[in-house]
């Protein structure tokens, strides 16, 4: 393991935050107009932190993600990824970060330790460096016995866990986490959280989204939380707790729902309406 | 070249892998020459139709069903499976720079069309065909083919980064049956109607078509197959600069 993801040193820790966005907005063009999915994000992410980003559906989240990852443009704004401006030095941002996006983008017919071998050799590796990698990947993930066959016959865990690995061969030092366990069962989500902390425990900031609280309570040093592509929250959720109970002078401690729907400006009765009503 | 070629390779492996795609751009075309030689065979008999130089008309048809063979365009709809499935994705956030993103399936495509061209001749000799240009005339109908093949990928892909879906790029790769039947397709351009010449003049698919041809009946004809290496490469310089601006504006 020690192997796998080095232990952060001096030598290649950056100065700066992990992520920093200001005044992050991304616009599209839509038949019926302008649409904009992110208005002004600002966020900073400390190195070695795991941060979670929440936020509803169509919140923004995976849109300012992308960004993040050069794989969308920006409207305006600026972001840096382990100190490099992504929009700049899309190239030397993506040396520095990995990326698993939403439903693990996979290619089905090849076998894992194909896929692997072939990460290996476009984050620059030679043919022998990128098959010991490979290997070394899939041990870490625990897929050595089904390393030679076609990805198509894995289940949904082994191609999260394959997708995973694949963001690590170059030992990124920020690694963006798409909701990764969208979809799993609770075993596989664990092994997943497990991995993630894992991978923190040797210094590489994780910044996750998800749609599971439990998930960003359980796994994150802190939190944002966005809505209608603004960012509405953010600290530890111990701090969010804390806050919504004295300002709503609570006597028992919200849970992080509370928090999320307190701060997204939903009820719980509200969603239960919603739910009975497409129930109906 | 090295990005182009590790992802060259393993679109080849792809396309090795998925051979429901592959036999079809053999079967087809095999299909069509010997629908068309059973219908218009007795028509053009060798020993009086002068524009078969001495073959049967077989040979006369086999450039079509090597130009449909090199237009199935499947690499165009496997990156869309890529692009809709996120693997795609996770190539673009990749340090590699975007052109081989493109022409890594280029390559490929190139390196399957000079199979596919080769495996199609060699289908086709029991027909009673021949190679008249010689070895080298064989070299150069298997390499033309083979960048017709590039070309007609490169248009598809540009189709597959712009709608991201797999029923537009199929229906686009359809422009191909149009294209093939304003070409001198059963007859040489002189013996088409006016109007139907007039169309063949401007459609550039003639050229390629009458450069194949003219390998197969002739000896080395260097106007005609000058002409159809002259379109394959203007129409292959356009779409890889095409492809290039797509990809480096995909969001």
């Amino acid at each position: 393991m020690s192997k796998l993801i080095t232990q952060r040193t001096a030598g290649d820790a950056f100065v700066g935050p992990a992520v920093e966005t200001r005044g992050l907005v991304k616009h599209y063009k839509s038949r019926d107009g302008v649409v904009e999915a992110v208005r002004g994000v600002d966020l900073r992410v400390e190195a070695g932190e795991i941060f979670g980003f929440l936020g509803p559906n169509g919140a923004g989240k995976s849109t300012t993600v992308r960004m993040l990852t050069t794989l969308l443009s920006i409207t305006s704004g600026t972001a840096r990824v382990a100190d490099v401006d992504v929009a700049r030095e899309p190239d030397v941002a993506r040396m520095r970060m990995g990326v698993a996006l939403q439903e693990a983008g996979l290619d089905p017919r090849q076998t894992g330790r194909e896929l692997l071998v072939l990460q290996c050799r476009l984050f620059g590796m030679g043919s022998d460096d990128a098959a010991s990698r490979a290997q070394q990947l899939l041990e870490l993930v625990d897929l050595v016995e089904a390393a030679d066959r076609r990805i198509k016959g894995y289940s949904g865990g082994m191609k999260r866990r394959l997708d995973l690995a694949s963001a690590l061969v170059h030992e990124p030092q920020v690694l963006f986490l798409d909701e990764p366990t969208t979809g799993l069962d609770p075993a596989s989500r664990l092994v997943v959280w497990e991995e993630v902390r894992r991978i923190n425990g040797h210094g590489t900031t994780v910044f996750l989204t998800t749609q599971y609280l439990e998930e960003a309570d359980q796994l994150c040093d802190r939190i944002a939380i966005i809505d209608g592509g603004l960012i509405v929250r953010e600290g530890t959720p111990a701090q969010l707790k804390s806050d919504l109970q004295s300002r709503l002078g609570l006597d028992d401690e919200p849970s992080l729902d509370d928090v999320f729907l307190d701060a997204t400006g939903r009820t719980r009765e509200r969603v239960a309406g919603v739910v009975r009503e497409v129930g109906a | 070249m090295s990005y182009t070629w590790v992802l060259g390779r393993r679109a080849l492996r792809e396309a090795l892998r998925t051979p429901e795609a592959l036999l079809p751009t053999l079967f087809i075309p095999m299909f069509f020459l010997v629908v068309n030689l059973g219908q218009a065979g007795k028509i053009f008999p060798s020993s009086s139709t002068g524009f078969l130089d001495g073959q049967n008309y077989a040979a006369f048809q086999l450039p079509s069903s090597m130009l449909l063979a090199a237009s199935f365009g499947t690499a165009a709809l496997f990156l869309v499976e890529d692009i809709e499935g996120g693997y795609f994705d996770k190539l673009r956030s990749s340090p590699v720079p975007r052109t081989p993103l493109v022409l890594g399936r280029l390559v490929a495509e190139l390196v399957k069309g000079l199979g596919i061209a080769v495996v199609l001749v060699l289908l086709a000799l029991p027909f009673g065909i021949h190679v008249a240009s010689g070895f080298v005339g064989f070299l150069l109908l298997i390499a033309l083919t083979a960048l017709w093949a590039v070309v007609y990928v490169g248009f598809m892909q540009l189709i597959a980064l712009k709608t991201r879906s797999a029923a537009a790029t199929n229906s686009g790769g359809l422009i191909f049956f149009p294209l093939l039947f304003l070409t001198p397709n059963f007859v040489p351009r002189h013996m088409l109607t006016r109007p139907m010449e007039i169309a063949a003049t401007f459609n550039p698919v003639t050229y390629v078509m009458e450069a194949l041809r003219s390998l197969i009946l002739q000896d080395l004809v260097w106007g005609r197959v000058l002409a159809g290496f002259g379109v394959v490469g203007a129409l292959g310089v356009v779409m890889v600069l095409l492809n290039l601006r797509m990809i480096r504006h995909y969001d």
